[in-house]
């Protein structure tokens, strides 16, 4: 408790448009609680990457993100009064801390009938439906809104499966994928038919079309953008990141998101002919390989940037692929259209995983990060209680050492002579959680930090030229 | 005026300092950490140089380690005990490529290169389990000096389970085997091969790469090495006072750092 008491020190941004982050998210969370009270939206509980939105947005419903307002009290250090209601409720603290500090902000209110005290920007607003999609990996997304409704029985729940071919190194995905198309199809036409139902509208597919085509527009620039990250030194790093992918995650299909990548993409373009880096002396170039962060400790990307550590690339939250460099069938059924995207997304390095011996998909993507933004060094966050996305983190250090040694090296050998041998890429594996601060000890955190900086400058004066 | 290195490792439970003249050691000092880490500091400074018949000002660089480093206002450096552990490792034994640190607070696992440079690592993290601080707590329990433990687990004959390294847990559990009549030494020897299990899950995930070493407090525990051996099957190195290593690595880097900024000057 004395230590979610203590203020945490503002994390200092890199560009103006991560700065413009904050006040963006509040609007969005008071603007579901202003609809709220006029009653003339429907408001949906729902997850982030589910490929929904424009669904949602053509049928003028608006989303309520309860992982983002979960993140939210993680940043403001208030997210530990809610995880113990719902531990108080018999939820072990082990399960996801998203979904803890949801149900138990949303029992406090319903206990309550209005919000707990002082909920952070106002609270959660109660929704009229719940969309709830696991993906196919994340069993807490399927559970949490059933459990919600034993605090909300009036609200009704809707379960979108969106499932991908899983890596097959002998097999080429597109001879399955149509059956997963198929599949996918009729739960977004399902997904239609119950928002149909629960707004009595019936859906537009023309604005539909209109949405689904800015959202493509939207991920061929948030790619463009990010690729101008690759510039030495680096103008903007992970830690901005984590707020720009705010319009991606939360607000797709809308002008807003667009506009948004417009303005990043001319200040990254400014920052790159003035020189100007994230670090002013780029010493060191980071990976964030993995891993959701721990959001009451943003600030920990300041400390690695005090060491001229930048972070150019990271593969959280960057859920694009230019729509153009996917090999998927075109179409003029926009749902048809967001089904493919899907899979195309998820398929993306299947082919060079197949190319290259022992790789996989997600291996695959490291590598090309590390090779197109000139990479030193891999970071990834283990988040205790997310086993969604970070079983499999050192599974992927251990294939990415086996199956690339990037960095030459020259060791003093039995001969007194210098020997050139080829190493692995360093990498440094943070622990704690997402929200639950009683994991994080900033003096273990920073240690490690320390360490992983003096390994990085021990290869750079060992480096073979 | 002659040339002295000094290296300082400010760990959570002892400190210990270790005083270099060119590259040779010339004395060193350990006491107990206690609750004001910059007059430990200086009392291990002051008593080095008392040994060694040297003034303050014959110490050309102080390199500082261990968790309370950053406190030491007189150090000119400070860097992570992973590093300082490593050049020290290597000084004394050039074939280790892993250390295994048991200190009082973490655990630790790293590689190491020919040159005694970190390569890469892990730490046991926030949770004591594994670490010196369970040790402390068995001791506790059994009222027996910290350092007569490990050559009685060593008289065991009868293998108890001991289910948990976790430093709370591991109390308790204690505890219900003294009641059950489990023999001292029987149930020491199930705590470590537990312990043993749980830096094992560490260093498997980091990867080992032989020669093999084990340092830090943990390591003058002889029955904790065993297990660590019988768990590994290979031969574990245990450098003379391997609690003194990072603070003569320190001392190494201190020296290291005055040649390097000789070199540049020339």
């Amino acid at each position: 408790m004395a230590e979610e008491q203590r203020k945490p020190k503002k994390r200092m941004t890199a560009t103006k448009a991560a700065a413009s982050i904050g006040p963006m998210v509040k609007e969005f969370i008071t603007g579901t609680n202003r609809a709220r009270a006029e009653g003339k939206r429907k408001l949906a509980y729902t997850f982030i990457v589910c490929h929904h939105e424009e669904i949602l947005r053509a049928m003028d419903v608006l989303p309520v993100w309860t992982e983002n307002f979960a993140g939210i009290c993680g940043v403001k250090r208030a997210a530990e009064r809610f995880l113990q209601k719902a531990e108080s409720l018999g939820f072990s603290r082990s399960l996801c801390t998203y979904a803890l500090c949801g149900l138990g902000f949303d029992q406090w209110r319903e206990e309550l009938g209005e919000m707990p005290p002082d909920a952070p920007w106002g609270g959660q607003a109660r929704p009229d439906f719940m969309i709830s999609s696991g993906q196919i990996l994340c069993d807490p997304r399927t559970k949490w809104y059933q459990a919600a409704q034993q605090f909300m029985p009036d609200v009704p729940i809707y379960n979108i499966d969106l499932p991908h071919p899983l890596f097959d190194p002998k097999k080429d995905h597109r001879e399955v994928w149509g059956y997963y198309h198929k599949y996918i199809v009729d739960q977004l036409r399902g997904l239609v038919s119950f928002v149909e139902e629960q707004t009595g509208k019936k859906m537009d597919y023309d604005r539909l079309r209109e949405l689904v085509a800015l959202s493509d527009r939207t991920w061929n620039l948030v790619h463009e953008t990010y690729e101008l990250r690759q510039a030495v030194p680096c103008p903007m790093g992970t830690g901005d990141a984590m707020n720009t992918m705010v319009p991606l995650c939360f607000m797709m299909a809308t002008q807003e998101a667009y506009d948004f990548y417009v303005n990043l993409k001319q200040e990254l373009e400014e920052k790159i002919a003035r020189g100007e880096g994230e670090v002013e002396d780029e010493k060191y170039r980071l990976l964030w390989g993995g891993g959701l962060p721990a959001w009451y400790a943003l600030n920990d990307f300041n400390y690695l940037n005090s060491k001229g550590a930048s972070f150019p690339a990271e593969t959280t939250y960057r859920m694009v692929v230019p729509i153009y460099e996917m090999d998927i069938p075109e179409t003029d059924d926009p749902i048809e259209h967001i089904a493919w995207k899907w899979l195309g997304y998820w398929t993306h390095w299947y082919d060079k995983a197949r190319n290259r011996p022992g790789s996989e998909p997600d291996v695959e993507r490291l590598i090309e990060y590390i090779e197109n933004y000139k990479i030193d060094g891999v970071v990834m966050h283990l988040a205790f209680s997310c086993r969604t996305w970070h079983v499999g983190l050192i599974w992927q250090l251990h294939q990415l050492a086996k199956i690339y040694r990037p960095i030459p090296v020259l060791m003093l050998g039995g001969n007194g002579k210098g020997d050139k041998v080829q190493r692995e890429l360093p990498s440094l594996i943070l622990e704690s959680d997402i929200i639950d601060i009683t994991s994080y000890s900033e003096m273990d955190t920073r240690n490690k930090i320390d360490a992983f900086i003096e390994t990085l400058e021990s290869v750079r004066q060992t480096k073979a030229a | 005026m002659t040339a002295y290195y000094l290296g300082l490792d400010m760990g959570s439970a002892f400190s210990k300092g270790v005083l270099m003249k060119t590259d040779r050691v010339v004395t060193s000092y350990a006491c107990p950490t206690g609750g004001e880490i910059k007059v430990t500091a200086e009392r291990i400074r002051d008593e080095v140089l008392l040994k060694a018949g040297a003034a303050k000002q014959d110490i050309l660089k102080t390199v500082a380690t261990g968790y309370g480093s950053k406190t030491v206002f007189f150090a000119n450096v400070t860097v992570t005990d992973m590093s300082a552990h490593a050049k020290g490792v290597i000084h004394l034994c050039p074939s280790i490529r892993t250390v295994v640190d048991i200190g009082d607070l973490y655990s630790k696992v790293f590689r190491i290169d020919s040159q005694g440079n970190l390569q890469s690592f892990l730490l046991s993290g926030k949770c004591a389990g594994g670490s010196g601080r369970a040790l402390t707590m068995i001791a506790k329990v059994l009222q027996l000096k910290i350092e007569e433990m490990g050559e009685i687990a060593l008289r065991s004959t009868k293998k108890v389970e001991f289910s948990t390294g976790c430093a709370v847990f591991a109390e308790s559990e204690a505890v219900s085997r003294i009641a059950e009549g489990v023999a001292k030494e029987d149930l020491l020897a199930g705590f470590y091969r537990a312990l043993a299990a749980q830096l094992n899950a560490l260093a498997e995930r980091l990867g080992l790469e032989p020669d093999y070493a084990m340092v830090g407090g943990g390591a003058r525990n002889a029955g904790l090495v065993k297990a660590m051996e019988d768990l590994y099957g290979f031969e574990i190195v245990v450098p003379p006072d391997p609690h003194m290593t990072a603070a003569l690595g320190a001392a190494l880097i201190a020296a290291e750092t005055v040649r390097q900024e000789i070199k540049v000057r020339q």
